[in-house]
């Protein structure tokens, strides 16, 4: 234990706590060093409440690719994504929990919580990337969203489940952005090093440290997420003050070719995904994150779809659960066709974006696009509607139908098992995640 | 008597052996929830059973299955039932078992995880500590709700850097509103540099405002403080009489004291008054008092009348010598200030007028040429002699008639009225002038041709020659005779100023005008027309004064202020007010570059650099103002130097307010040590140090978190320290710090006495702040919390529907429940109450008979029952919030019913349930008893929905909106009653009231349960049973009733030691409560 009476170097103190950091940041310098060519870029846009599976489906290859109807904005870009059919979480499919038991969990194939008291899911493929390989750029990952976190119970689990796919750890989701101009600022910063947030940071982490002796070992759980968070934005300082010294692949552009967004959360919904889907575009052009996922909807939202036209009513109640009526289930497939708009707009910013080498921004980047559950009214989780789009910098081959379900082998079509694919290619290779071992075949 | 309570009284006797209530449930409910894997609805009762010690872990279920018997919900009616007596008996069975657990650790504190300031915390923390409200953003801290359904549930709040990083914005933008000058360390709301500006000059504003007096001085300004000149001549008066009004020894100060002023102000009028030998026209208020009448039968009030006049007087002869027009009322007029200086006394002896009125066609327009005397003193009678008056006439467009000579456009009578050629005291003048005394007013009628527009009339007026030289009067030329009115007359002052007898007149008003002044300061931020301070030229719409407008702005004008009125406390504070206005911008360089311009000087820019070698090596009256610069500067900088080490206590101060505990020594070294750090490693100057200093205060841990020290001892509890329980007092009641009060009384060691406990909780209550209780307790356990910023209604659908309306239905059920929490209201009245609050735009929305005049804020109405309003079955936001955007949800109310008012929930809907058939959808087509035959036709849906629908139908009459409705909108009749699980009829919501009278105990039972879960962040143990069903006992006992029980709680007061668990504890462990000191 460090005296207290001697301030000494924050450093040391570190040193002294027992923290284990050191490894995957040094882990990540390595690679960003050795970094020659365009880094590799992943990114997850969620919609939330599923799709109609009679407007859900694709056959053929590449640009004779056909599609079901909730999937014709993607018509511009046949050859650029691939369907992947059948892909599932094991814990999602047997919860009993039929939205929350089955959406947290999406991108880590964990068990989700029922037990009020405890919220726990498990850390998310995205967080586990960021928490790996995120000090390769300033921001370690992003979590956007459109929506804020609810503050309800919904059957008496917390509405926080339904508000992030993105989880840090398996208590904690990451902090969701909902603010165009802040995720900016983050993105942007002001490249001073911030020597005076420092101090305070410092500061307050040798007093957090005296206070560990006198409070109870929960509490001191719950200090350790605070310090962890002190050293965490620590690391981001350090890290973005040193941008800019790597040798080799250099990003496009190095300052926003776009303005400020204005302060506060845009009204218009349209608008408002159009700024953070933008804004994605931003950090990665910039190679500012590698990492990104970005909800469209909260689960279970009621998000107001009057803005698409011919729409009326909300996205839960009065539109996924259309009792098969014709004039809502047509609704329905708007909604969907909107979400299904703005992963194609994402994808046709991103395919512009030339990054040398002949390879765009896209071409380096693996995007996924799809919801939690497949039949939104019967919240089917026997599948999970998704799209992967990018060519991976040469490690995916976009433009087919990748059926997994045809085999009829269960284990062999675990959301996970892309998860363990998509990692592979970002350099972080596991033996297991989620409810699996197996990388996806054929990818 | 409460149901619960029952067996706990009878637990000594063995009611049942274990097996015997096990058999009961083996036989009727395993068929469906024996299945450990998937049992119905979730609830196992194999797993249940298997663990007879997990009993109190699952007391929740476990009190479920025994309202499930009891009430006949369980087993679905299609199975085989037990028989009453079975049912009762297990459970009772299951009572006494609960109660056993109880008993075995009652008022355990339970563990209790450190809370983090919720969003709604952090944002009235901060308000409490900078006294304003700063707005941020309602999902700021990222809540998660857990426990009991509250955010301020410590296990399932995080932390994370994002999240950090917003603590740390906010507190530098806190610490951007301090301001940090020459007083004291204080905020604004107002951040940064413009905050301190406006702080400094607001603080100026205010100590004018509540110590100065002004009649009308220059643009729009209006008269304020002049009482004190009548209090000041009463007090005056009654201590010159102070033996016959039988308080010989009464002191000024205390007569001051009486009228609220200040001694300084009472001496300096008496001093005015018994001079020996005033000069007019201070004369005349000495005479004036002088003849106030002597004390006696009635005196008095005769007294304060005249006192009353007097002052007037005093305010109003000067007008004399303006031409207020409107001014005085606050409108249009002369734009001149109305003090008595050099300038506004400066007088000639001849004034040319030119005088412009429209003059419509062939109309005649009466003029008024006026004389009026402004020293009635004066020994010689002069005249004014009006010479050379011409008319000349204008059309419309402007275009000029020839001069006319006066004499042709008046009749034969005023010709010879006016005597041309003659004095009115018979000497000789022009033949063209004529002549009027003081005190005369001359009208003369002038008819216009008929093209004119305008008319002009050019005259010059001369005051006549006299002996003494001491005549002056104020000339006016008018179209009109009141001159109060309307646009300032042309005027002017005709006097001789190279006279003695003028200069005498002159050094009299002076004199009256510093000791009896018309206002006791200029205003800090001169209008254009107000004097300026030299060396800037004053004359009005000059560059140089247009300059001083721009660049300087402020002007210190309040000697007299100063000198004459305020007590000392309030001159420091006024200096130091001052001292922040000049070093809010570059006050002293400013002008210091004007003077070096003006002087042609060439200095070098910056007062701070300027030596007294130089200064006094300035030509002679740039000198003057350069030595006036760098006193003023250097008693600025003085005032702030000083202030540095008062802003550091101060910030101390402020951190032990904000982590709600005194600071050990040691943690005030370090925040030292961090400011000095900060001025001498970063290199920031002291604002800037002190603001850092804020920031870390802002977010340490012990700000953000609401962290209890852990008990030494390995087992049992211990209670809080004071400072702990007055925190969590603060924050159960406020959502906020302990205020003064509180914090004195954690101080002085009260909390640990019950009775000051209760008296404190009293106090807090009835606060106005106890209304955030409201608003978060209430708001989130009925789910209306945040319904201000809700989009769920569609508003193409319901137009009315406004923001407006939103905002007031909000407003309606926080202020509704302010009412119960404040005025300590019975609880049962949260349900029967029949009043509402409303306003306007609200009433208008339900279409409430009772008339409400109030447009924003909410009016207590009562007798709202007729008009389907009252208690919180019938509040707009709830109603609101639990419809879909298009439509009622029935489920949802129903729901809502079970679960946040009789704690009842079902369980979820199975997953593959998907939406009822679509025929249930099209809710406006259907009736209700369609709709509810479909959910129960299929067995899936009726084991809840049977138990769900029947509450959520009754509220039909509720629209999506809130409002009441005869029909649906086809015209169909709306049914809105509905046969609940029991068999009874529930109709409308006066069914639904009496069905929650019948169920009262449940109803209590969970508000209670909520409650004690909201207060203690934790979710309930067995062992808060008896609390709760101490707090449950009935709907008429008052609020603070089950406040009190909760704060006085053992779980309330004490700590849990170091990681124990409940069974470790023993009851001799246990200290009861109110038995500590």
């Amino acid at each position: 234990m460090i005296k207290q009476d001697k301030p000494s170097s924050r450093r040391d103190f570190l040193r002294g706590a027992g923290v284990a950091l050191a490894l995957p940041w040094l882990e990540s310098r390595a690679v960003a060093a050795a970094a020659s060519k365009p880094p590799l870029r992943l990114g997850v846009l969620y919609f939330s409440n599923g799709v109609e599976p009679a407007h859900w489906w694709a056959k053929g290859a590449g640009a004779s690719m056909e599609m079901g109807p909730a999937l014709e904005p993607m018509r511009a870009h046949l050859g650029d994504f691939s369907f992947l059919k059948g892909l599932y979480n094991q814990q999602a499919f047997i919860s009993t929990s039929p939205h929350l038991g089955r959406m947290p969990n999406m991108l880590s194939g964990a068990t989700v919580s029922l037990d009020p008291n405890d919220i726990r899911v498990g850390t998310s493929f995205d967080q586990l990337l960021a928490q790996r390989i995120g000090g390769q750029s300033a921001v370690p990952s992003l979590a956007l969203g459109i929506e804020p976190n609810e503050l309800r119970l919904e059957d008496g689990l917390s509405m926080i489940y339904g508000s992030a796919i993105s989880w840090a750890t398996p208590t904690k989701p990451a902090t969701k952005e909902i603010y165009p101009s802040r995720t900016f600022d983050l993105l942007v910063g002001d490249g001073s090093g911030r020597p005076l947030d420092r101090s305070v940071l410092d500061s307050v982490l040798a007093e957090s440290h005296e206070l560990q002796g006198r409070i109870s070992r929960g509490d001191r759980h719950k200090l350790d997420e605070y310090l962890e968070s002190i050293r965490d934005i620590e690391k981001r300082i350090e890290h973005s003050a040193k941008q800019g010294t790597l040798e080799g692949w250099r990003p496009t552009i190095e300052k926003p070719n776009m303005p400020r967004p204005a302060e506060g959360v845009p009204q218009d919904i349209p608008q408002h995904m159009k700024l953070m889907l933008d804004l994605i575009v931003l950090a990665f052009q910039m190679d500012k994150t590698r990492i990104v996922t970005c909800m469209l909807n909260n689960d279970l939202s009621q998000m107001n779809f009057k803005f698409v036209e011919g729409v009326k009513g909300a996205l839960h109640l009065d539109l996924t659960h259309n009792g098969k009526l014709a004039a809502t289930e047509a609704m329905y497939l708007k909604t969907n066709q909107y979400h299904i708009q703005q992963f194609a707009y994402l994808i046709d910013h991103m395919k512009k974006i030339d990054e040398g080498g002949g390879t765009t921004l896209l071409d380096n980047s693996m995007m996924i696009g799809g919801s939690n559950l497949f039949d939104g009214d019967t919240h089917g989780a026997d599948q999970m509607p998704l799209l992967l789009a990018g060519k991976g910098g040469g490690t995916l081959q976009p433009g087919r139908v990748l059926d997994y379900l045809a085999s009829g082998n269960n284990d062999k079509r675990r959301a996970c098992s892309l998860y363990l694919s998509l990692m592979d290619r970002m350099g972080v290779k596991l033996d297991r995640f989620g409810d699996t071992g197996d990388r996806l075949t054929d990818l | 008597m409460n149901r619960r309570l029952y067996p706990f009284l009878l637990s000594g006797l063995s009611l049942f052996a274990a097996t015997e209530g096990s058999a009961v449930l083996k036989q009727y409910c395993f068929t469906c929830h024996g299945n450990a894997a998937s049992p119905a609805g979730g609830v196992s009762l194999t797993k249940l059973t298997a663990q007879p010690a997990s009993m109190a872990t699952h007391f929740q279920q476990w009190e479920r299955v025994a309202v499930a018997l009891e009430q006949k919900r369980m087993p679905p009616s299609k199975l085989p039932q037990p028989g009453d007596t079975e049912r009762t008996q297990t459970a009772q069975w299951i009572r006494a078992k609960l109660s056993e657990s109880a008993r075995k650790n009652p008022g355990d504190p339970g563990r209790v995880t450190v809370r983090r300031l919720t969003s709604g915390e952090y944002a009235y923390s901060v308000r409490d500590l900078i006294g304003f409200d700063l707005k941020f953003d309602s999902d700021f801290g990222s809540d998660a709700v857990g426990g009991e359904g509250f955010t301020n549930f410590g296990d399932v709040q995080y932390m994370q850097d994002a999240k950090l990083e917003r603590y740390l914005e906010a507190a530098k933008r806190i610490a951007n509103h301090a301001v940090i000058g020459s007083g004291p360390l204080t905020f604004y709301q107002d951040p940064g540099k413009t905050g301190f500006e406006l702080s400094a000059i607001n603080r100026i504003h205010s100590i004018y405002r509540t110590h100065g007096f002004r009649s009308v001085s220059a643009e729009g300004g209006r008269p304020f403080g002049l009482e004190r000149y009548a209090k000041a001549f009463y007090a005056a008066w009654r201590y010159k009489h102070r033996q016959a009004l039988g308080e010989p020894t009464v002191t000024i100060d205390a007569l001051s004291a009486r009228e609220g002023l200040s001694t300084r102000f009472v001496q300096h009028v008496l001093n005015v008054i018994e001079q020996p030998a005033p000069t007019y026209p201070t004369t005349e208020i000495v005479t004036r008092f002088q003849a106030l009448p002597a004390p006696g039968p009635g005196a008095d009030a005769k007294v304060r009348a005249a006192t009353a006049e007097l002052q007037k007087y005093l305010i109003n002869w000067t007008r004399v010598l303006f031409a207020a027009g409107e001014l005085a009322a606050g409108g249009q007029g002369d734009e001149r200030a109305l003090v008595l200086t050099e300038e506004s006394l400066a007088a000639k002896p001849s004034n040319s007028f030119r005088f412009l009125w429209r003059g419509r066609p062939k109309q005649t327009t009466k003029l008024y040429l006026t004389a009026t005397s402004a020293n009635p003193n004066a020994k010689d009678k002069a005249l004014v002699i009006w010479k050379n008056p011409v008319v000349r006439f204008r059309k419309a467009d402007r275009s000029a008639a020839p001069e006319q000579p006066f004499m042709t456009l008046l009749d034969q009578k005023t010709i010879e009225r006016l005597s041309f050629g003659k004095r009115a005291d018979g000497g000789p003048i022009d033949p063209t002038d004529f002549s009027s005394e003081a005190g005369q007013t001359i009208t003369i009628d002038i008819a216009s041709p008929a093209d004119a527009g305008f008319g002009e009339l050019t005259i010059e007026a001369a005051l006549s020659e006299g002996a003494a030289g001491d005549a002056v009067l104020r000339c006016t030329v008018a179209d009109r005779e009141d001159l109060s009115k309307g646009r300032p007359p042309g005027y002017t002052l005709l006097g001789r100023p190279d006279r003695e007898g003028f200069k005498t007149w002159k050094a009299g008003l002076l004199d009256f005008a510093a000791n009896l002044p018309q206002t006791s300061h200029g205003e800090p931020t001169p209008a254009d027309r107000d004097p300026i301070p030299p060396p800037y030229e004053n004359a009005y719409n000059q560059p140089e004064r247009d300059l001083y407008h721009t660049s300087v702005k402020y002007y210190r004008n309040d000697r007299f202020l100063v000198e004459k009125m305020l007590d000392d406390a309030t001159r420091v504070k006024l200096d130091q007010a001052w001292a922040d206005l000049y070093s809010s911008f570059e006050y002293h360089d400013t002008i210091l570059s004007f003077v070096s311009d003006k002087y042609k000087l060439n200095l070098k820019p910056g007062i701070a650099t300027l030596t007294r070698a130089q200064i006094d090596a300035l030509p002679g009256e740039a000198k003057k103002f350069a030595q006036i610069l760098r006193a003023e500067y250097e008693s600025t900088r003085n005032a702030q130097l000083t202030a540095q080490p008062v802003h550091l206590d101060d910030s101390l101060r402020f951190a032990e307010k904000a982590w709600r505990r005194p600071l050990s020594a040691g943690e005030k070294d370090k925040l030292r040590a961090f400011y000095t750090k900060s001025r001498e490693v970063s290199i920031l100057d002291h604002a800037q140090a002190v603001r850092l200093l804020l920031t870390r205060i802002l977010v340490s841990p012990a700000f953000l978190y609401r962290f209890e020290q852990q008990p030494a001892q390995t087992a049992g509890a211990k209670a809080l320290s004071g400072w702990e329980l007055a925190s969590r007092l603060s924050y159960f009641l406020w959502s906020s710090v302990p205020d003064d009060e509180l914090t004195r009384a954690a101080r002085a060691g009260e909390l640990s006495n019950p009775e000051h406990l209760a008296r404190q909780t009293k106090r807090m209550l009835a606060d106005p702040k106890a209304r955030r209780f409201a608003t978060e307790f209430f708001g989130q356990w009925l789910g209306f919390y945040r319904f201000d910023e809700s989009r769920s209604v569609d508003t193409s659908r319901f137009p009315e529907f406004t923001d407006e309306v939103k905002l007031a239905m909000y407003d309606e059920a926080v202020s509704f429940f302010e009412h119960i929490v404040r005025q300590d209201r019975p609880v049962g009245e949260m349900l029967s109450a029949d009043y509402t609050f409303l306003n306007a735009p609200l009433a208008k929305h339900y279409g409430v008979k009772q008339p409400v005049t109030s447009k924003v804020t909410m009016e207590m109405v009562k007798g709202v029952t007729a008009s389907q309003r009252g208690g919180m079955l019938r509040l707009g936001a709830v109603l609101t919030a639990t419809s879909a955007p298009l439509r009622t949800s029935p489920v949802k109310r129903g729901d809502w019913m079970l679960r946040r008012v009789l704690g009842t929930p079902t369980p979820p809907p199975p997953a593959d349930a998907g939406s009822i058939p679509a025929d249930d959808k099209a809710f406006g087509g259907q009736s209700v008893h369609e709709r509810l035959a479909s959910h129960q036709r299929n067995p899936t849906c009726a084991a809840c929905h049977s138990k769900i629908d029947p509450l959520g139908f009754p509220f039909e009459h509720f629209d999506a909106v809130g409002r009441w409705r005869e029909q649906y909108q086809d015209g169909k009749p709306i049914l809105d009653s509905a046969k609940s699980g029991d068999g009874a009829e529930i109709a409308g919501i006066e069914g639904l009231l009496s069905y929650l009278k019948k169920n009262e105990n449940q109803v209590l039972q969970n508000f209670s349960h909520k409650l004690l879960g909201y207060a203690l962040g934790r979710t309930m143990l067995v062992s808060d049973l008896p609390l709760i069903d101490k707090m449950s006992q009935n709907g008429e006992a008052n609020f603070s009733k089950l406040i009190q029980e909760v704060v006085t709680s053992r779980q309330f007061r004490y700590r849990r030691s170091a990681d124990e668990t409940a069974a470790t504890v023993t009851a001799k462990n246990i200290t009861k409560p109110g038995a500590t000191k």
